[in-house]
């Protein structure tokens, strides 16, 4: 799933460690969400909404909205 | 290297690591005199019984420490890659010993022993974990 983790990370000059540690997951997680090769459970989700202080909607993009704007 | 490999670890990982060193040196230690014993007495009765119990155990440990590993594991990443790596792993496994068996049974290989299946089992993961679905590599920034 498309995601600004990588950006909103970036604005904050976070390092993938920094957020990972904030967010009590491992690096390779974070790395693996902000490629898209693994997508966040909803409670993990929640909780980078809510540590960026930003609904989800505008951290990921939704797979169903992203095709019908290709539509 | 080992320091930053090992920094990467979990600590549901690293307990999970040490559990499974610890099991292969008891089973290093156990398995060669147990060997030993069978190939050189005339053991009988419940003794060889117990003698393959024995060694059974460490290998029995090493997979109850991969059930404890999914349970202790809080990354859900990790967990997913490993019960992905897992189920990738017991299909071809499963896969190789039901081909292997026909192939046995109409006598076109021969008999292996059933304790090569685990084995078979741990090297398709490691397999995986260094070619296939292994988690992607950490990006340094």
């Amino acid at each position: 799933m498309e995601n600004r983790l990588r950006v909103l990370r970036a604005e904050r000059n976070w390092s993938q460690q920094d957020l990972a540690g904030r967010l009590e997951v491992s690096r390779q997680s974070v790395n693996a969400i902000e490629t898209g090769k693994y997508d966040p459970s909803l409670p993990l989700a929640f909780r980078i909404a809510e540590l960026f202080e930003l609904p989800i909607e505008e951290i990921f993009v939704s797979p169903s909205r992203r095709s019908s704007k290709a539509i | 290297m080992f320091a930053a490999w090992r920094s990467d670890f979990t600590p549901a990982q690293r307990a999970h690591t040490k559990r499974v060193l610890w099991l292969l040196l008891a089973y290093a230690i156990v398995l060669p005199p147990l060997v030993w014993v069978r190939a050189n007495t005339a053991v009988a009765g419940y003794i060889p019984l117990l003698m393959a119990v024995v060694a059974a155990l460490p290998v029995l440990g090493i997979f109850a420490s991969w059930g404890r590993y999914l349970s202790d594991e809080t990354d859900e990443y990790h967990q997913a890659m490993t019960l992905r790596r897992i189920a990738i792993a017991t299909n071809a496994t499963m896969g190789a010993a039901v081909v292997w068996g026909f192939l046995q049974a109409f006598g076109v290989m021969p008999l292996v022993e059933a304790y090569w299946i685990p084995l078979v089992w741990v090297v398709i993961q490691g397999f995986q974990a260094c070619f296939g679905g292994a988690p992607p590599r950490i990006r340094e920034d």
